[in-house]
């Protein structure tokens, strides 16, 4: 848990520093703004104002002196240079309607065609007898390109001529300076901003704000760094430059330089004017910021540790539910019977693959009575506990059923209504039950709504036992389920099996398959049943490759075999007993059609040892011989009873086999030969008889 | 059972036919005149089985066969016989052909 909130804080602290740095950026560009607006503004008011009151008071001077001198007339030099004078401007001509300067302070100028100079011709408009003011910006003059001069012209009346008056840059800016120094020394800019103007020369101050007026006369002192600010310097009157930072007064400001006339005027704004926004907006934003941070962090930390409880509850959950199956697993595997048939007619195997999910197949057989033996397969709906106890209650239900009844139709025609009157879970299972007649072959049966089983003939191929098919169990009250029967012969087999063989699927999702199902028993149809079963789960195995096993797999055969055949006689203890036992082994293997076998000679020899053994040492007055034939596998058992003296053979030490001719006692070899031969030796004692039995198994390829 | 005898000087040569047990084997065994015989053939081509008593008679006339320096052979035994000789360990001692 702490670790978690630590990680939400470590999470929310940089968010918070993005955060913050954004704001920080944001609240500086706008600052930055703001300055840069001002100081736009005023060098604009500046020019403005200087400019507008140049045009005004140059305007002033030509048009009294047009009102002055009447009308367009020479005059000399000298009285030019007195007007100039009085007017303190640097130029006076008088021009007449033709363009020709016919007065001027500068003699240079006099006679001259104003028509001669681009810039001077452009005047001309003052002589259309309508215009009557025309000025131009200051510029290189005619004459004397290093002086930059401002020339305004003011038409005599009718457009008879002219008077242009000039002033230079550097005259101006000095008469403006003395005329606007207290303008600067009052000029604020937004709240704490301020002008500073000063001598281009020497950077002596002209003016500087009032509250600075006695503390520094030079702009170095004020903290100006006019080598700094060169860079950015920009003549006459284009614009003003780049903005820089200069320290002044002790304030961090942010200045123009902007020079004009031999003057410097330098706008400043502290940063203090804006910049305090910049911290407004990081306080602001940064505790709302901070407020809406910490709201979501604890947002997130519920949710956090809502869903590890969540988890820890599905897990548990899941838990449960894993115990759940396996006891359902467990109550599965413990329900299904263990005890297989000892009867030798026919033989059963039954081998069930519990799914972990879903599946509830179970299977079950026991004798109805000597001569009928009941089996199923079943598979019921769900999985999981309720199921297992729903399977519990149907086999057991079935069974009883069956046991009262002996009919699978007339039994799962009751079982169904049974289900039906009481099925909370609404479940329902399908089944197939069958009750073979162990003395016919005959199967009858009933199905309700299963997988058709598999029936093995001998002369045919593997094929679905397929009658009609009744409704599934639980599913609908009042069904008859109808009786159906069919005849196993000796060898023939049937197979049961749900729907979790034919319905297996491979890593492509392909269905097992009914017709793979027969393909599969068909190359073993006369096996064992426990083969069968075998075969087809390893089919479906291999088949799935590796797929998970989606559902119960389930399969029971069952095999019909023919009633063994026992043969006995009594024999007189000599040695035309034995004789005469040969010959009923020998007609007894002709009865059963095995005279041909090849094993015939072998049971003939272990029945020349055995009877010669007791003719010759047991004293006995007479032998009996039981010859037993049984069917798939096939086998012959021989059973040689005597009323001799006790004597089990199989206490007998195997003689020597390795010793040489001379070496060899003669004896003994008989009992090896019949041990070596023979599957199975058993020595019993009873009733005063010596019992023993010998089985004597055919090879497969005998068999069927 | 039958057993076709044939004696050349000192070579005796034997047929047997049909089953060599209990009850056969003292025939067998009275036809086995060994005095003055060297040389011992048994033919059991068409011999079905041999039981332990039949291996005795076999066994008897190895012997007899090895103390005159004499030689036994028993040809063609089929898959019953061979068996029987397999297991009582008589394959290694008879020269079988």
């Amino acid at each position: 848990m702490n670790k978690r909130r630590c990680a939400i804080a470590v999470v929310g602290l940089a968010l918070y520093a993005i955060f913050i740095s954004v704001a920080w950026c944001v609240g500086t560009s706008q600052a930055m703004h703001k300055t840069e607006a001002l100081l736009d503004y005023a060098i604009l008011d500046f020019r403005s104002t200087i400019f507008g009151a140049i045009d005004t008071m140059l305007g002033h001077v030509a048009k009294s002196s047009v009102r002055s001198f009447g009308k367009a007339r020479p005059h000399t030099v000298e009285e030019m240079q007195g007007f100039a004078k009085i007017l303190d401007i640097d130029e006076i001509n008088i021009v007449d309607r033709n363009g020709n300067n016919i007065a001027s302070n500068d003699p240079r100028c006099l006679g001259v065609s104003m028509l001669d100079f681009p810039e001077s011709a452009k005047f001309m408009v003052l002589t259309n007898g309508t215009t009557t003011t025309y000025s131009q910006r200051f510029r290189a003059g005619a004459h004397n390109p290093d002086v930059r001069r401002k020339y305004l012209g003011a038409a005599f009346p009718g457009g008879n001529g002219f008077i242009q008056v000039g002033l230079d840059e550097k005259h101006l800016s000095g008469m403006l300076v003395e005329m606007l120094g207290f303008v600067f020394d009052e000029w604020l800019l937004g709240e704490k901003g301020f002008f500073l103007c000063a001598d281009v020369t020497n950077d002596r101050m002209i003016s500087n704000p009032a509250r600075h007026r006695d503390e520094a006369s030079f702009l170095k002192e004020a903290g100006f760094d006019s080598e700094a600010a060169r860079p950015y310097e920009l003549r006459g009157e284009t614009g003003a430059g780049r903005t820089f930072v200069q320290t002044l007064f002790g304030d961090k400001c942010y200045c123009r330089n902007y020079v004009f006339g031999g003057h410097r005027f330098v706008p400043a704004v502290p940063e203090s004017e804006f910049f305090g926004l910049r911290t407004a907006y990081v306080t602001v934003f940064g505790i709302l910021t901070f407020l809406v941070l910490v709201a979501f962090g604890w947002f997130i930390d519920r949710v956090m540790r809502d869903s590890a409880s969540l988890r820890a509850y599905l897990a548990a959950e899941g838990e449960i539910r894993a115990k759940d199956l396996a006891i359902a697993n467990t109550i599965q595997n413990a329900a299904m019977p263990n005890v297989l048939p000892a009867d030798p007619r026919f033989r059963l195997s039954a081998d069930m693959s519990t799914a972990k999910e879903v599946g509830g197949d179970f299977y079950d057989y026991f004798p109805l009575d000597d001569s009928h033996y009941a089996f199923l397969v079943a598979d019921v709906s769900g999985k999981g506990i309720t199921a297992a106890l729903y399977m519990m209650t149907a086999k057991t239900l079935i069974k009883d059923t069956l046991l009262a009844l002996h009919d699978p139709a007339a039994a799962l025609t009751k079982v169904n209504a049974e289900l039906c009157r009481n099925n909370p879970a609404n479940m329902f299972l399908t089944v197939w039950v069958g009750v073979l007649s162990i003395e016919t072959g005959i199967i009858t049966f009933a199905n309700a709504g299963h997988n058709p089983p598999v029936v093995m003939r001998k002369d045919a191929a593997p094929r679905y036992l397929r009658p009609m098919s009744g409704c599934m169990l639980a599913v609908m009250d009042g069904i008859v389920y109808k009786p159906r029967m069919t005849r196993l012969k000796v060898g023939e087999s049937l197979l049961l099996y749900t729907d979790g063989v034919t319905e297996a699927l491979d890593p492509h999702g392909v269905f097992f398959g009914d017709n793979r199902l027969l393909d599969v028993v068909g190359a073993a149809k006369s096996s064992a049943p426990s083969h069968i079963c075998k075969l087809v789960r390893a089919a479906v195995t291999a088949f799935a490759d590796g797929s998970p096993q989606a559902d119960d797999i389930t399969v029971l055969a069952l095999q019909y075999l023919a009633p063994p055949r026992v043969f006995s006689r009594l024999f007189p203890a000599t040695r035309d007993g034995i004789s005469e036992a040969t010959d009923f082994l020998d007609k007894t293997m002709e009865e059963v059609s095995l005279a041909d076998s090849p094993q015939v000679a072998t049971l003939n020899i272990i029945l020349d040892e055995i009877t010669s053994n007791i003719v010759n040492y047991s004293g006995a007055h007479g032998f009996e011989v039981d010859i037993t034939v049984v069917e798939n596998p096939r086998s012959v058992t021989l059973v040689f009873s005597d009323d001799g003296a006790p004597y089990d053979p199989l206490g007998h030490i195997d003689p020597d086999t390795t010793l040489s001719a001379e070496e060899r006692p003669i004896g003994g070899l008989g009992l090896l030969m019949v041990k070596k031969m023979s599957d199975q030796v058993v020595y019993t004692r009873g009733h005063n008889r010596n019992i023993l039995k010998v089985v004597k198994s055919f090879p497969a390829a005998e068999n069927f | 059972m039958q057993i076709e005898k044939k004696l050349d000087g000192s070579k005796l040569a034997l047929k047997v036919i049909g089953r060599l047990d209990t009850n056969t084997s003292p025939m067998l065994e009275a036809e086995l005149k060994l005095e003055g015989i060297n040389e011992l053939e048994f033919d059991i081509a068409e011999l079905e089985y041999v039981a332990s008593a039949g291996l005795r008679v076999f066994l008897g006339a190895q012997k007899a066969m090895i103390a005159c320096g004499g030689k036994m052979t028993i040809a063609h035994p089929n898959a019953t016989v061979r068996n029987v000789f397999d297991i009582t360990g008589c394959s290694g001692i008879f020269n079988i052909v």
